[in-house]
């Protein structure tokens, strides 16, 4: 079948950085070597779009339970998508690139979890209010402008990541600001939030190889929210505190979901002369510094090639194919079947034993430049090449690996007599560079255009892209970044007004923000900057309120106790639950009436965890306040005079600190180490 | 160049102004000099917004407001929210959708596609939400190019109309149509049609176009085309095969096998009828098998053996009548005679009665069927489980209804039987004998003389059979 080749519609000018003058000479440094002055000098510009799943019963559009995670496979759903045009006639560059891979989309339903909406069997039911209220709440929160009426969008994914091809989603709120103070970059700035949009989850991705990609349904359609920012956070560990600082407020509403991917967000990148490039779909606040960093670089190295480029006077008229079918048998490309031979490596007689087509492409004047780094890794860093591969494996759907070689490679599969031969059938120079691709036949013919694409692209610098991240903070390529012009309005639901009651009551019960009930832990009730900090970002400020020491010594203890004694206890037990208030009421009582001293809080603590249940926990508390630590201590001490005289000690201080420690836990509790000491001293001195 | 761009703030005034807004928002509107097509900065007692007055559409409440903002999103403001709005600009938008030249090849086969108002082929205008139609040759070459690699395509518009507004007029037009394109000598003719009432159209075509020398095929689809996921796309490329190059020389329905996007069915236009009220796979052949398959690459597999073949001669009879006073009869328990009684005095002349069981009725209507059969009203048994033969003959019920004058058609789908006899009627008013052997006698498979073992196959969900059908094959 002939291939047809529509147009693509050119990349919005809103994706470029404000400043034009890429630091070409900006020297290469790890993450935590450049302070926030080196990163604006880079230009460093981030925003984050943080998508958050509800707490909601139910999904968006229909009534299946929402949450249920699942690997049941009940049935299977093949579909393919095909772009729609835009407003000119012109296909977006996203739309077009998923058309080009070809791909058939597999979608596996667990019967539990979706209906016939889900696959796109039947418009949707009404919106779920449960999840709207929510997304309103946390607009408040926010401080963003709440919207008089909601109206459904459709916002195209040709991915195959929603059946329908596009997702659902309606604007909430606008315009906001979070105090966001830092100490290098000031106290009083702020994280400006533009918008705050509820949307229907997507699929999961169980795999993508070659021209076939499966996703699991149990998450599409989930209610979740999408925040995102201004391009306000200028350095790497300003993204993760920008996130941080949204995650906490969101989760000061009550009403988001917890636990693995229940939260992902995407990150906006661009420094100086760039454009953005949007990494996907992180789950952890931690790892964005170095993902942002090296990503900073990618575009310098990105920049510095187009520079080079440049120089040598490579143009984009250099690198067009001819509108030929297949792209071979021209200037830029040849068929390379007939070229290789039995002195190639192994992976060329693969590709000849299988009958692949083999085509070699010339980059004209890109000699040394496929082996420029782009970015650092652990495993040896990825150049130039990297960008063409991954063009290849994504749209192409080249799989086998390896399915390309070039001239820039010090060992190559391909021997250096084919070489020669290569470059004098394509008129090849010293200063280009030759890159020969293999596979099936139609995947070739999509890898020679990708190759000479990404090439021309070269000279543009940084392409809009979304990557996806890897464990060592490299990013691969995903897709080109979609144009503005995939929304339009979803005629399949009514517009949807919000009730001034609703405002009102929302209004009128708003919960604390975070960096208000931080302020109040320190400066109301006594407790350290560093404990107030920790109850408001590990979500613990809940359960401390409910329990409400009255002492400042009872509170700093439990602070500290949750801090320590749960996280160990979450990290031993593999569960992530907090304790009911009422199992951990009769120690914070106990401490407050002065009871029990406080030096027993932790052993306590750690038993009340354990207790079967709060009333078992209350009686331990009981037994330990009424223990009688005379008997104890008189029993202690008299142990510790024989045991004294059989050991020897350095200094009396040494003697003193041991018998401390012995004679300590047997009245826990219920004396001070004061009294303690004075007992030992009068019986061992 | 396919929109066109005006840009000036001191437009003429138009009709379309205020499109779709009421009172209370339209005196706002006018109060502070906004339109349609305005960009605004509205200051409300929510905070401020800023972008593009939409139209507002008929059905929506009079309240608010529709903007579209740069993001693409639109939201809805709410009159007596807004404390100032000033229009800042005025950006009005027309949009065509792009043609390209459809190539004409000598050696493929001349396909015909009448248009009777469904969309085949769009695109979205994305301010507005609006779908603009693609038909032109051009037009869908632009949006389908693969239908330049099966045939040379000609295009007519015959009607707009909504599918459920297809009716006796439009199926004698459309009939005459057809066997116009026969006569020209094209190679096939594709039908783009609603899906509500395509079953309906067919049996129509099947009756007025006898005996055709090339496939009849009609298509639509469940999804529209400008969705991604659209299956209209696939079924027109499909359906255009089918007309081009398929050997059945019928009346055929091209839809969605299974849910998945994996190969279209052909169904004989008799046959056929929408099972669900949105699948893709909504069309299924009742009382027997699909007549064929079409594969994605566009390879084709009949399943039935009892086909017409194509001919090369542009011989078919076109007799086009219809009668329109004809109705349904949907029976239920507990049925009161005045119902037939009123169907008489109202003046019809036929009656398609759909019947419980093997084509039963109660005993109350049987005085009510006994007039109107006096007053000359044709009376038919059909059935509402719509698989299976009526048989009037096993209880004494059954024979008691065939004394009253109503006659059993077999496995004659209700809907079907309703359209023949409409047709019968409107080509023989006034002899009801030659009515009833034209009703009684099969002329495109309406009627079968049995039924294939694997045409009724209702696999319901969980049973041991139907989870290996869709755990494994798709569905
Ligand atoms: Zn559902």
């Amino acid at each position: 079948m002939p291939r047809h080749r529509p147009k693509a519609s050119p990349p919005a000018p809103i994706d470029l950085n404000p400043r034009t003058d890429p630091p070409l000479d900006f020297p290469v440094r790890a993450l935590g070597e450049l302070t926030p002055r080196d990163y604006e000098i880079l230009g460093f510009m981030c925003g984050l779009e943080v998508h958050q799943q509800l707490d909601t019963r139910g999904k968006l559009f229909c009534r299946c339970p929402a949450g249920v995670r699942t690997t049941r496979v009940d049935a299977e759903v093949l579909r393919h998508m095909r772009p729609t045009l835009s407003e000119l006639g012109e296909y977006d560059g996203t739309a077009l690139m998923e058309f080009r891979t070809r791909k058939e989309i597999v979608y596996r339903l667990d019967r539990r979890t979706v209906c016939t909406y889900e696959i796109d069997d039947t418009p949707p039911f009404p919106i779920d209010e449960e999840a709207i209220r929510a997304a309103l709440e946390i607009a408040t929160l926010y401080g963003l402008d709440r919207v008089s009426e909601l109206q459904v969008m459709r916002k195209q994914y040709l991915d195959g990541s929603i059946p329908t091809g596009f997702q659902r989603t309606a604007m909430v709120a606008l315009a906001g600001v979070l105090p966001f103070p830092d100490s290098e970059l000031g106290p009083d700035r702020v994280l400006r939030i533009r918008q705050l949009t509820l949307e229907e989850d997507s699929c999961r991705e169980v795999s993508d190889v070659g021209h076939r990609i499966v996703f699991r349904t149990d998450r599409l359609g989930m209610p979740l929210t999408e925040t995102v920012t201004e391009p306000d956070l200028l350095t790497p560990r300003d993204v993760a505190a920008g996130g941080s600082l949204l995650a906490w407020v969101a989760r000061a509403s009550g009403r988001v979901r917890r636990g693995p991917g229940a939260a992902r967000q995407d990150v906006n990148v661009s420094i100086a002369g760039s454009r953005r490039v949007e990494i996907k779909g992180v789950c952890q606040h931690k790892v964005l510094p170095r993902l942002v960093h090296i990503e900073a670089y990618r575009h310098l190295e990105l920049l510095r090639i187009r520079a080079e480029l440049l120089r040598r006077g490579v143009t984009a008229e250099q690198l067009v194919l001819p509108q030929l079918d297949p792209p071979w048998a021209s200037p830029l490309a040849i068929d390379a079947r007939t070229l290789v031979g039995d002195r190639d490596g192994p992976p060329i007689q693969g590709a000849r034993e299988r009958g692949d087509m083999i085509a070699a492409v010339r980059l004209p004047g890109f000699a040394g430049i496929l082996a420029h780094r782009t970015q650092p890794s652990p495993h040896g860093d990825l150049r130039f090449d990297h960008e063409l591969a991954e063009r290849l494996r994504v749209i192409a759907c080249l799989t086998a690996r390896p399915f390309m070689a070039h001239t820039d490679e010090a060992s190559s599969p391909v021997h250096e007599s084919t070489w020669r031969e290569l470059r004098r059938a394509l008129r090849a120079t010293a200063d280009d560079a030759v890159v020969v691709v293999w596979g099936p036949w139609a995947d070739v013919a999509t890898a020679v255009e990708e190759i000479v694409g990404r090439g021309r692209e070269a000279l543009v610098g940084v392409p809009s892209e979304t990557r996806q991240a890897h464990p060592d903070g490299t990013t691969g390529f995903e897709r080109i970044l979609p144009g503005p012009e995939r929304m339009y309005p979803d005629t399949d639901t009514p517009p949807w007004p919000v009730p001034d009651a609703w405002l009102g009551e929302i209004d009128a019960s708003q919960p604390e923000r975070p960096w208000e009930r931080e302020r109040r832990y320190v400066e109301e009730l006594g407790l350290g900057a560093r404990a107030a900090r920790v109850l408001v970002e590990r979500g613990l400020y809940e359960l401390f309120d409910a329990l409400a020491p009255s002492t400042v010594v009872g509170r700093r203890r439990l602070a500290s106790a949750l801090e320590c004694r749960l996280l160990a206890w979450w990290r031993e037990s593999g569960t992530r639950t907090l304790p009911e208030s009422e199992r951990l009421r009769p120690l914070v009582l106990a401490i407050d009436e002065g009871k029990l001293r406080p030096e027993a809080y932790d052993e306590v603590f750690d038993a009340l965890l354990r207790a079967d249940d709060a009333q078992a926990g209350r009686v331990l508390v009981e037994q330990w306040c009424a223990r009688s630590p005379e008997p104890s201590l008189a029993a202690a001490l008299d142990r510790l005079v024989a045991a004294a005289a059989e050991r020897r000690f350095s200094s009396p201080d040494a003697r003193m600190r041991w018998a401390l420690g012995q004679a300590m836990p047997t009245v826990l509790g219920h004396l001070a180490p004061a009294v303690v000491r004075e007992r030992l001293l009068a019986v061992l001195a | 160049m396919s929109s066109s761009d005006q840009s000036s703030p001191a437009h003429l005034p138009d009709p379309d102004d205020y499109k779709g807004y009421r009172e209370p928002m339209l005196g706002v509107m006018k109060r502070f000099g906004v339109t349609v097509w305005s960009e605004v900065v509205a200051r409300t007692t929510r905070g401020d917004f800023q972008g593009l007055v939409l139209p507002r559409s008929e059905t929506s409440d009079a309240e608010h407001m529709v903007l579209k903002l740069v993001s693409g999103y639109n939201i809805g403001i709410r009159h007596d929210t807004i404390e100032s709005m000033e229009a800042v600009g005025y950006r009005k938008a027309q949009y065509k959708i792009p043609e390209e030249p459809f190539p004409v090849d000598p050696d493929k086969p001349r396909v015909m596609l009448l248009g009777t108002g469904g969309t085949i082929a769009s695109r979205l205008d994305y301010r507005t939400g609006a779908v603009i139609p693609a038909f032109s040759p051009g037009e869908l070459y632009g949006s389908v190019p693969e239908l330049a690699d099966i045939c040379n395509l000609e295009t007519e518009k015959l009607f707009g109309v909504f599918s459920e507004n297809m009716g006796a007029h439009e199926y004698q037009v459309l009939a005459r149509r057809v066997g116009q394109a026969i006569a020209d000598g094209y190679d096939g003719v594709v039908i783009g049609h609603g899906t509500d009432t395509m079953a309906h159209t067919a049996a129509a075509l099947s009756f007025m176009v006898q005996d055709p020398p090339v496939p009849i095929v009609m298509v639509g689809s469940q999804r529209s085309s400008d969705r991604p996921s659209s299956d209209a796309a696939r079924n027109l490329i499909a359906a255009t095969q089918a007309a081009a190059r398929g050997p059945i020389a019928e009346v055929m329905v091209c839809m969605f096998g299974p849910t998945s996007d994996r190969y279209d069915l052909l169904h004989r236009g008799t046959r056929v009828r929408k099972m669900h009220s949105s699948y893709r796979s909504t069309f299924r052949t009742l009382g027997g098998i699909p007549l064929a398959m079409v594969q994605e690459d566009g390879a084709m597999e009949v399943l039935e053996p009892n086909v017409r073949p194509r001919r090369s001669d542009r011989q078919a009879r076109v007799q086009v009548a219809f009668e329109d006073k004809v109705t349904i009869l949907y029976y239920y328990p507990n049925m009161q005679p005045d119902v037939i009684d009123a169907l008489v005095s109202c003046g019809y002349e036929g009656i398609v009665i759909a019947g419980t069981g093997l084509g039963h009725v109660n005993k109350k209507v049987y005085p009510a069927l006994r007039r109107a059969h006096e007053a000359g009203v044709q009376m038919y048994m059909t059935l509402q489980t719509l698989w299976g033969f009526v048989q009037m003959h096993v209880y004494e019920t059954g024979r008691e209804i065939l004394e009253l004058g109503v006659v059993p058609l077999a496995n004659m789908l209700p809907e079907v039987a309703y359209i023949k006899l409409g047709w019968a009627l409107g080509l023989h008013p006034g002899d009801p004998g030659k009515v009833r052997e034209l009703m009684t006698t099969t002329i495109a498979g309406e009627m079968t003389e049995g039924e294939p073992f694997d045409g009724y196959l209702v696999l319901q969900g969980a049973v041991p059979e139907a989870r290996e059908l869709i755990g494994k094959v798709w569905w």
